[in-house]
């Protein structure tokens, strides 16, 4: 269905420093190198500080790099003239989930990108609709935003990014501030978009369990790419990991623990279940 | 009972159509130096029982106990209950206002009518208890923080009391992993040491569920759970049916406790499992 | 909890008073005001009362709602009947209270003013419960554009109202959050002298206004990551329209005062 080797977003030599702020003594960004691709699902993870927000907003324009050059569907993010094509190929959410729910209606925050796209009227009342389906927020379209759950918010937030067609979903921690139910929510959701619509996704989190099911987890520290991989490879590597601050899944961790205990535990395990696999099998053969 | 409610039940704007139940018959006790934990998903009540705990909100119908005292009842001097029961609400730093550390920690105190001399002494007490040097930190900015030192700033404001009892709504919400690690161990440490009963509502039970002694669990409005937490988290498929989850090394335990290995059910921490784990394979090997 | 709050007071219905464009609701109210200020007999007046009474009866809103809406001015019709009853002099005297009179002129002039007041009322509510918050703030957002011309950013006013009107309800449960929060900690916005207690808002205001600002960061922030651009043209995903029942209303509500200027009531 989607072309997984095109590359939609890439960015070159990418370089972002903050002015006027007490920050400005290190760069936020500095020599990041990375491609995106049709249908990927990128999870970026890295300490507090490490410049995924950064990164993210260089995606869709909202920053500029001060070195380097980042392009979106072969756009430059340095053309003014077709910053609102980029916005619309890379749309974004973000965490508070109140904080960017314009409208006072669903259906209206819905169509907020779409009336900025300056699409026609009948056009946006069909893409609404069909989003709103999509996204089984039919019975919802009329409510005041204040009223809705936290996960319900954000996926109205992702309705309205959907609507406009985007070939990629930027997201900077969008859990963050949910409830479990909320967080699977939004998750399935996500997932539901990469794997049926092809939807490429970059998803910032601060939990391990989320970068499971990327298709590349990419870490960030101190402004710099410092390693990138599947989850297995990268979850899977504790050192890293803790030598950042970061914990790995609760798997990956226990299984790290046992082996320093001899438990000849195989490689690669990041889930529950692989871990209780391995356990048992060692059990059995001991 | 030290600190309890019989029971309490609490409906919003009674008597109109937009009437909303949110706690109903609630009945249990927490004993003095209890850890207990409040668990159920968002709209289940909790914010609306832990307000009845400290006076904030006046039951329906049904009653509060405090050490003896019926909160409901007429001159029983609310101000007082308040100096011994602290409730920390989530995202406590957002409450700040003053302009220094000195003045945001001795609001609770001044509050009381306390002497400035005893402010004082419960300010460089309170800072002190949270691991953060009284001399360094007074006179700074609160805003000037990190993260995990303006909720240890939050966190002092309210022990500036010198509460029995503290009561938390959701204290690890926003901070990284070994921000939640401190916070857990320095609320650890006051329930061993003062004696401080404590009552904490959260999702991420990971960390805390090992410091637990009670679990209560709320399902719209109602207590459907009460008691030791490894026979609550040990109900899985309940929890998960109300859109809980246990402890994620609670459920490994369990797979593996599935997978017919004799682990004890009391497992909630990565240090335990590990040590189980391994005295399976001393027994076995035995 | 707020979170049943419905803004302004709008009730939902299909009347044709709900059905008209707002914009026509708001040129027919303004031209009902200057009538009712500028007609100086009572048949008029209760001709006017009279058609309030049969567009409230034609919406289907329950009474109550207008007489909830009537309540604030009942302070206001306490004084003016003080005033009239008691302090107006003229015609015939009806009462002596002591060295206090009441004259008919006095009372007529005070009648004159309380029906005038509640029939004012009665129309602003016939527009305010009829037309949604938004709907409203479009509709006015409309008349405003002529003043572009003056240099007066219109769209983007008309965008901060509705931004204002979405975030009301979540800046209410906001406040009432951080009162409780500080009332945990020994806080008391009740008791004391007015200084005392303007001083005790602080632990309030300030919190709200760092979230309030940091609320209006993020959200700009969003804004501009969903292509908006301040000052750039934008579609409308439902377009305002006209229809002939606006026009037959408006020209209906302009002979009623060209009548009643004719006649010089």
């Amino acid at each position: 269905m989607v072309n997984r080797s095109e590359i939609i977003i890439e960015a070159k030599d990418l370089a972002y420093q903050y002015t006027g702020e007490e920050e400005a003594s290190s760069p936020a960004l500095s020599g990041v190198n990375i491609s995106v691709h049709r249908g990927e699902y990128i999870a970026l993870i890295g300490p507090n500080g490490s410049g995924k927000t950064t990164l993210l907003k260089l995606f869709n324009a909202l920053l500029v790099p001060t070195n380097g050059e980042v392009r979106v569907e072969g756009i430059s993010t340095f053309d003014e003239e077709n910053i609102l094509s980029i916005r619309r190929h890379c749309g974004m959410i973000f965490q508070n989930p109140d904080n960017q729910l314009v409208a006072t209606t669903v259906e209206e925050d819905i169509a907020f990108g779409l009336e900025n796209l300056t699409l026609p009227s009948a056009e946006i009342q069909k893409r609404v609709g069909q989003v709103s389906s999509v996204l089984g927020l039919q019975d919802l379209l009329q409510q005041a935003p204040h009223m809705l759950s936290g996960g319900e918010k954000q996926r109205v937030a992702i309705a309205g990014v959907l609507a406009m067609q985007p070939g990629c979903i930027l997201m900077d921690e969008p859990t963050a501030m949910l409830d479990p139910a909320g967080r699977n929510d939004v998750l399935q959701t996500v997932q539901h978009l990469n794997s049926e619509q092809g939807l490429a996704v970059v998803h910032v989190t601060h939990f391990p369990e989320e970068a499971v099911m990327a298709d590349r987890v990419v870490v960030l520290e101190d402004g710099r790419l410092v390693a990138q991989g599947s989850p297995k490879e990268i979850l899977g590597n504790t050192s890293l990991l803790h030598g950042l601050g970061l914990q790995s899944t609760a798997a990956v961790e226990l299984a790290s623990l046992l082996r320093q205990d001899g438990f000849d535990l195989p490689e690669g395990i990041i889930t529950n279940r692989e871990l209780v696999n391995s356990i048992c099998s060692l059990e059995q053969t001991d | 009972m030290f600190i309890g409610t019989d029971r309490l039940t609490h409906t919003y704007m009674p008597g109109t159509p937009y009437a909303k139940k949110a706690l109903d018959n609630v009945s249990f006790e927490i004993k003095q130096g209890g850890f207990a934990l409040v668990i159920g998903r968002s709209g289940s009540g909790k914010s609306t029982l832990i307000q009845h705990l400290n006076g904030l909100l006046k039951p329906t119908s049904g009653r509060v106990f405090f050490d003896g005292h019926d909160l409901g009842q007429k001159g029983s001097e609310l101000l007082k209950i308040r100096r011994k029961i602290g409730l920390v609400f989530q995202m406590p730093e957002e409450l700040f206002f003053s302009e220094t550390i000195f003045d945001e920690i001795a609001f609770a105190p001044r509050n009381l009518g306390l002497e400035e001399t005893e402010v004082q002494t419960r300010v460089i007490e309170a800072l002190e208890e949270v691991g953060m040097e009284a001399e360094q930190f007074i006179d700074r900015h609160p805003f000037q923080l990190s993260a995990g030192q303006k909720r240890m700033v939050a966190l002092a404001a309210v022990l500036s009391l010198r509460p029995e009892v503290l009561i938390l709504d959701e204290p690890t919400a926003g901070l990284d992993h070994s921000g939640q690690k401190i916070l857990f161990k320095l609320l650890a440490s006051l329930n061993k040491k003062k004696n401080m009963t404590f009552i904490i509502c959260t999702h991420h039970l990971d960390q805390v569920a090992a410091l637990a002694d009670q679990v209560l669990v709320l399902q719209e409005g109602r207590l459907v759970m009460d008691g030791f937490p490894q026979k609550i988290f040990g109900r899985r498929s309940q929890l998960i049916e109300m859109g809980l989850s246990p402890p994620v090394t609670a459920e490994i335990m369990a797979d593996l406790a599935e997978r017919g290995l004799d682990v004890r059910s009391d497992i909630f921490n990565l240090e335990d499992a590990r040590a189980e784990i391994n005295r399976l394979r001393r027994h076995r090997v035995k | 909890m707020s979170r049943s709050i419905t803004l302004g007071q709008y009730y939902p219905g299909k009347s044709l008073i709900h059905r008209l464009n707002p914009r026509a609701k708001i040129l027919s109210l303004v031209m009902v005001l200057i009538l009712l200020f500028s007609l100086h007999t009572y048949e008029a007046l209760l001709a006017q009362l009279a058609v309030a009474l049969l567009l409230i009866w034609n919406t289907r809103v329950p009474f109550r709602y207008f007489l909830r809406g009537l309540r604030p001015i009942l302070y206001i019709a306490l004084f003016a009947i003080i005033i009239y009853f008691f302090f107006t002099s003229g015609g015939v005297v009806l009462l002596r209270i002591g060295f206090i009179t009441v004259e008919s002129h006095g009372v007529q002039q005070g009648i004159f003013i309380i029906l005038r007041l509640i029939t004012l009322v009665l129309f602003s509510l016939l527009l305010t419960l009829t037309t949604t918050p938004l709907a409203l703030t479009h509709g006015i957002g409309y008349f405003l554009k002529p003043l572009r011309y003056v240099g007066l950013p219109t769209e983007e006013i008309a965008m901060i109202m509705a931004i204002a009107l979405r975030f009301i309800p979540t800046l209410m449960e906001e406040s009432q959050r951080l009162m409780r929060a500080q009332v945990s900690r020994g806080a008391d916005f009740e008791t004391g002298s007015i200084f005392r207690r303007a001083k005790s808002l602080v632990p309030l205001i300030v919190p709200l206004f760092v979230s309030a600002f940091r609320r209006a960061d993020d959200l700009a922030l969003a804004m501009e990551a969903r292509g908006y651009r301040v000052g750039a043209v934008r579609t409308r995903m439902y377009e305002d329209t006209i229809m002939p029942l606006d026009w037959t209303v408006l020209l209906v509500v302009i002979a009623m005062v060209a009548v009643a200027w004719i006649l010089g009531l």
